[in-house]
């Protein structure tokens, strides 16, 4: 394709570019995110909010400090990157180019169309989150080849992990089609858009693909609320979190979590301790080893032994790191840490008409 | 992570302040117990951070005797972090005696400071500051049981510079609490510190203030010994809870008293509020080159998060900086004014 079809396509313009042979081969792993409060920092609890961000243009957009380091550190030719949002299709545009800023490539692009929903007067979709989010993520996997691993990222805003975990369970066959009747009744789906999500769920090539989950904790829901979700999910409050816990599941090298380290260090909303401190809190939570955790420090110390340099004066040597996240990990003791998190059958039903309270008092209380 | 409601409302106010306040918040006590019970709350995982110590001193065990059968003691590793540079300021809910103690063993005093005190909010009817604070500052409340004359006299410079810092009272009125307000009157170290106040041009001293002036809020700062301070301060508390429970008394009493008490009610519920201890976050303990903010041993999570938040202005404010500062200046001038030696 031409370098005006790769701009187009990058731009949300036109077709992803053929010939670039990412779309052919079989990815080794696809890595699906959420874009808002995921990777922008962007409010909708209002109608002003939701107001501000239709109005606001790419370079006013902001990504959560090391979302966009960790998203080009997990491109390669083997992977895949496929964007599954819920902001409206009118805002491809300005999205994309968002995302070309920060110099974020992605394979797939999936956007809401409200618009459609509007004119067709379906206004509970609007704000609906598993008729319209499971449906993409399933035909996302139906119309291309798919992946031995999966890793989806998303936040405590909506309704994400539990969507993500059904999207699991689906194509590990862990849940029926009765039962996916049922859930898709009780997220009160017209029932066009549930037949196709009926259909998509039965011909969705099968698997245990999703290896891990990430809520990003924007609204800082207690990460103890998640345990239910089993030990793939991780609620994260940061993406230097993300990075470590991937590096521990051998998906990023330790230089790679080191360049989300920098970039959140460069953002200065987080200073080394904040990062050793997420280390921490990993560690507490069970989210991650010791064994890990000093195997990153000791990867810092090498590659400071080994006279590489940050190359920024203003940015911590590799030596500091690697003594504050030993220092951090060493601060535990000897206690006995985290709790195993559960993996038992989760009653999907419960949870959609759970988080349907949790919306509505959210509404009630102007949240 | 002592106090009577520890760890679990300890961890609350805290997780609390690390959402509201910029700043890293250092939780020093069982790491596994801690890890339980942080994941519950909501809470920025990025600024709070656990050190494991395994051992506490209990509410009512014997400071000295505490701290030495137990040197891992929670109170013990938190004021060795602070004395390291690790953490800047020190909140603790627990044992007063063991708190003063370990910092006390571990903190270098202040130059020009010879003793430290421990200062504690009381509500008056005057307001001060910029803040319009209802409350007065008492010091020493129990740190320094004798004091001298001089030791007087830096207890008003700290008790200055902390309503300067955290009430934002640009010249807070400080006096002396004596059995009268003539210059002469109260015991020999009392007077002499009236006379080297009065010299004191750093302070904004009024003279001496009666028991009865304190709840009034005449004066801003009061200064006395440890002593005197802790029979103040609890004799106080102790009329607060005695005018609560005859309140509670009369409205079991008579039909009438009720009403009087109901046609009353927002009232009282204004005075609670104005006399709640909780909203004043804790005692900060002074003349260290640290600080440190003793909060009620029955303090809540909101009384915690208010002394963290206490502690964090002090910090910003660069308290203990002002009292070194003024200090100084009080030295220097002293040493100014001190008749020179006739040269042989």
């Amino acid at each position: 394709m031409s370098l005006l079809g790769t701009l187009r396509h990058r731009l949300g313009l036109g077709p992803p570019p053929s010939s670039s042979g990412l779309l052919q081969a079989v990815p080794r792993h696809v890595f699906r995110w959420d874009l808002d409060k995921t990777y922008l920092r962007t409010e909708f609890d209002s109608i002003k909010d939701l107001a501000k961000a239709a109005f606001e243009n790419a370079a006013d957009k902001q990504a959560y400090p090391g979302a966009a380091a960790l998203l080009r550190a997990l491109r390669s030719s083997e992977h895949r990157i496929t964007i599954v949002s819920g902001s409206p299709t009118q805002m491809r545009q300005v999205l994309a180019a968002k995302l070309a800023l920060d110099g974020v490539e992605f394979d797939e692009f999936v956007l809401k169309n409200n618009l459609k929903n509007i004119l067709r007067g379906r206004f509970r979709a609007l704000r609906a989150q598993i008729p319209y989010k499971l449906p993409a993520l399933l035909a996302s996997r139906c119309n291309s080849p798919a992946a031995p691993a999966e890793t989806l990222f998303g936040d405590d805003a909506e309704a994400d992990a539990i969507i993500y975990c059904l999207y699991a369970d689906l194509l590990a066959e862990r849940v029926s089609a009765t039962d996916l009747e049922r859930i898709l009744q009780a997220a009160r789906t017209y029932e066009d858009d549930a037949l196709r999500t009926l259909e998509l769920a039965r011909r969705v090539p099968k698997g245990d693909p999703v290896k891990r989950m990430f809520i990003h904790l924007d609204r800082r829901s207690p990460p103890q609320g998640f345990r239910r979700y089993g030990r793939r999910l991780v609620p994260v409050y940061n993406y230097f979190q993300t990075a470590v816990v991937l590096y521990g599941d051998g998906v990023l090298s330790a230089r790679q979590v080191l360049f989300v380290a920098f970039d959140m260090l460069d953002s200065r909303q987080f200073e080394l301790a904040s990062l050793a401190n997420s280390l921490q809190d990993l560690l507490r939570r069970g989210r991650l080893d010791r064994e890990v955790a000093l195997r990153l420090a000791g990867e810092a110390q090498a590659a400071a032994k080994s006279g590489a340099l940050t190359g920024r004066t203003d940015l911590p040597p590799f030596e500091q790191i690697a003594r504050v996240f030993t220092d951090r990990v060493k601060e535990l003791g000897g206690a006995a840490l985290g709790w195993p998190a559960e993996d038992e059958p989760l009653d999907y039903v419960a949870l959609v008409d759970e988080e349907h309270d949790r919306r509505r008092d959210r509404r009630r209380r102007g949240h | 992570m002592g106090g009577d409601l520890a760890p679990d409302e300890i961890v609350r106010g805290a997780a609390e302040a690390s959402l509201s306040l910029g700043a890293e918040i250092i939780l020093v006590g069982d790491a596994a117990v801690l890890g339980r019970i942080l994941p519950q709350l909501r809470h920025d995982g990025a600024r709070v951070r656990v050190h494991h110590a395994p051992a506490r001193v209990e509410m009512d065990e014997k400071p000295a005797e505490a701290l030495a059968a137990k040197p891992d003691a929670s109170i013990a590793v938190a004021a060795d972090l602070v004395a390291r540079g690790d953490g800047d300021a020190l909140v603790s809910a627990g044992n007063t005696g063991a708190s003063v103690l370990a910092c006390a063993r571990r903190w270098k005093l202040l130059p020009g400071v010879r003793r430290s005190a421990l200062a504690a909010v009381y509500p008056t009817e005057l307001r001060r500051g910029d803040k319009d604070d209802p409350f007065s500052l008492i010091l020493d409340v129990g740190a320094t049981i004798d004091a001298s004359a001089e030791d007087l006299v830096t207890f008003a410079v700290m008790g200055s510079a902390y309503a300067k810092v955290v009430s934002k009272n640009r010249r807070p009125r400080v006096a002396l609490l004596s059995n009268g307000a003539e210059a002469g009157k109260g015991p020999a170290a009392v007077v002499t510190a009236h006379e080297l106040l009065l010299a004191t041009t750093e302070l904004n001293f009024i003279g001496n203030v009666e028991g009865l002036d304190i709840p009034r809020g005449f004066a801003d700062v009061i200064v006395c010994n440890g002593f005197v301070g802790n029979v103040v301060l609890k004799m106080l508390e102790g009329v607060s809870e005695t005018v609560v429970r005859l309140a509670r008394y009369a409205h079991k009493e008579r039909l009438a008293w009720r009403l009087g008490l109901f046609a009353l009610s927002s009232a009282i519920d204004q005075l609670k509020q104005i006399t709640d201890w909780q909203q004043y976050g804790g005692a900060p303990l002074l003349g260290f080159e640290h600080l440190f903010i003793k909060a009620h041993g029955r303090s809540n999570a909101h009384a915690i998060t208010n002394a963290i938040k206490v502690a964090n202005k002090a910090l910003a404010g660069n308290l203990c900086g002002t009292i070194a500062r003024t200090m100084a200046e009080l030295d220097e001038r002293r040493r100014l004014a001190a008749p020179v030696a006739p040269t042989p």
